[in-house]
């Protein structure tokens, strides 16, 4: 299982819903979360967050028109930038994910 | 609390602009709707079994009889769902559950009268389906053991179960894990989905009895509500033209290879590029004329099935073995080798 890399102020978390029949690209509703605009509770709610996603994210390819969510962290790790791509079934997919994605927040 | 942001990433900024300015609260409030039914979703209960429950199986009968049974969701999120009708039942008061037991019969005798084949596994697989799945979903599915199908939202997309060719995408879905397994990923994935989409339009046009020329070679065309700009979700003849809405956008779908989409969303583009080998089957199709079951589509069947296609092949693997399997069938130098091979080469996939 992947390990959450520490995510500071300099890391962005990128959340869209993907694939789907109808695959128009309005229904995934990307939203982009710049962590340096948020406090430092915030952060701690939304990385708890991916951790309960990191045992359920499955292998990058799907089934029939299943749909999935994707978590796109971008971060710097050892004066480098980096990249970690997670992929949840939507039918596994958390309710405090979907709401992070859908509202933008955190409980 | 964060916004929505495009900057990075591969939506096109203004497709979300659009979406942020003119989005509907409705929209708003159905995509909550949703939430709270995902919200309330029990732990994983792990990977679907190959078999639904014995107890929703119509009987095995003669080989080439279909084995229906549609269940009901009543709009939670839990398969296989109440059983609303099942083999050899009369309709419902329900429409979506009628039009889901009618196209799962006219797709199985599509593939039994077409190409002898015997449900999705060839051996009289029961054809499963759910409707009434979730709340205002927009999507229909094959987990691997059924098909599902949402209500859409209304606003921008009817239920699915309204276009026969979605209800026949799936049930292809099925067939082609159970021959290729084309993996869902990249060029793979966008050969598996055009396969769905192909078999989609062969059993409506099947159902009209169309030949390749009178066919709309749409995808989806009843899905759009009259809310959305537009004809249908994709266009075999022309990927890229469905819709043009101020809402959602144009169509992105390319229609040759110059126009590859090189993306990590959606399993790397698997609904946009097979935009690609939808147009080198309707290229070939209408090269060949009349009834595109019985040439074209029996080409792309045999190669389906062809045991040397890798399930990770990309289309220029595919391309080649359509090309062989049109020599199979029809002999080498016929107008059907000639037809295929120039069609994949139009999309700019040289076999």
């Amino acid at each position: 299982m992947k390990q959450l890399p520490a995510l500071d102020s300099d890391a962005t978390i990128r959340l869209s819903r993907q694939g789907g029949f109808a695959a128009i690209q309005a229904l995934s509703r990307p939203r982009e979360i710049d962590f340096a605009s948020c406090n430092e509770r915030q952060r701690q709610q939304i990385c708890s967050v991916l951790e309960g996603c990191l045992p359920l994210a499955t292998s990058p390819s799907g089934q029939g028109d299943r749909r999935y969510y994707q978590i796109e962290l971008r971060f710097r790790q050892q004066e480098r930038d980096d990249e970690m791509v997670l992929q949840v079934p939507e039918e596994q997919a958390p309710g405090e994910l979907v709401r992070l994605w859908d509202k933008g927040e955190v409980l | 609390m964060f916004a929505r942001n495009s900057h990075h990433g591969f939506i096109p900024p203004y497709i979300l602009k659009r979406i942020i300015d003119n989005g509907s609260q409705h929209q708003r409030d159905r995509a909550l709707g949703t939430l709270a039914h995902v919200r309330n979703l029990l732990p994983n209960p792990g990977p679907p079994n190959r078999q639904p429950m014995a107890s929703v199986l119509p009987e095995r009968g003669r080989p080439g009889e279909p084995r229906r049974s549609v269940h009901d969701a009543q709009q939670q999120m839990v398969l296989p769902g109440v059983l609303a009708r099942i083999e050899g039942q009369p309709p419902v008061a329900d429409a979506a559950v009628d039009e889901a037991y009618d196209a799962l019969g006219t797709t199985h005798e599509f593939f039994w009268q077409v190409f002898g084949r015997d449900s999705i596994d060839n051996h009289g697989f029961p054809l499963i389906g759910t409707v009434h799945y979730g709340v205002d979903y927009e999507n229909a599915f094959w987990n691997g053991a059924q098909m599902v199908f949402g209500d859409g939202d209304g606003e921008i997309l009817n239920r699915f179960t309204l276009s026969l060719d979605v209800v026949a995408h799936e049930l292809a879905h099925g067939v082609t894990e159970s021959e290729a397994g084309l993996v869902y990923f990249n060029q793979s994935g966008a050969l598996n989905e055009s396969v769905s989409d192909v078999f989609g339009v062969l059993v409506r046009q099947f159902s009209l009895k169309q030949t390749a020329d009178q066919a709309d070679w749409l995808i989806g065309a009843e899905l759009l509500t009259d809310n959305v700009q537009g004809d249908a979700l994709r266009s075999m003849a022309n990927p890229g033209s469905a819709y043009d809405d101020p809402l959602l956008g144009k169509d992105p779908q390319p229609g040759h290879m110059r126009d590859f989409i090189d993306t990590r969303d959606d399993n790397g583009g698997v609904h946009l590029n097979s935009g690609i080998p939808n147009r080198a089957f309707y290229l070939a199709a209408t090269a060949l004329g009349g009834y595109a079951w019985e040439k074209a589509g029996r080409i792309w069947y045999d190669t389906l099935c062809d045991r040397r296609l890798a399930n990770d092949a990309d289309f220029s693997a595919f391309a080649r073995l359509a090309v062989d399997n049109a020599i199979a069938r029809f002999g080498a130098g016929s107008d059907e080798e000639r037809a295929v091979a120039q069609a994949w080469a139009d999309v700019g996939v040289n076999p």
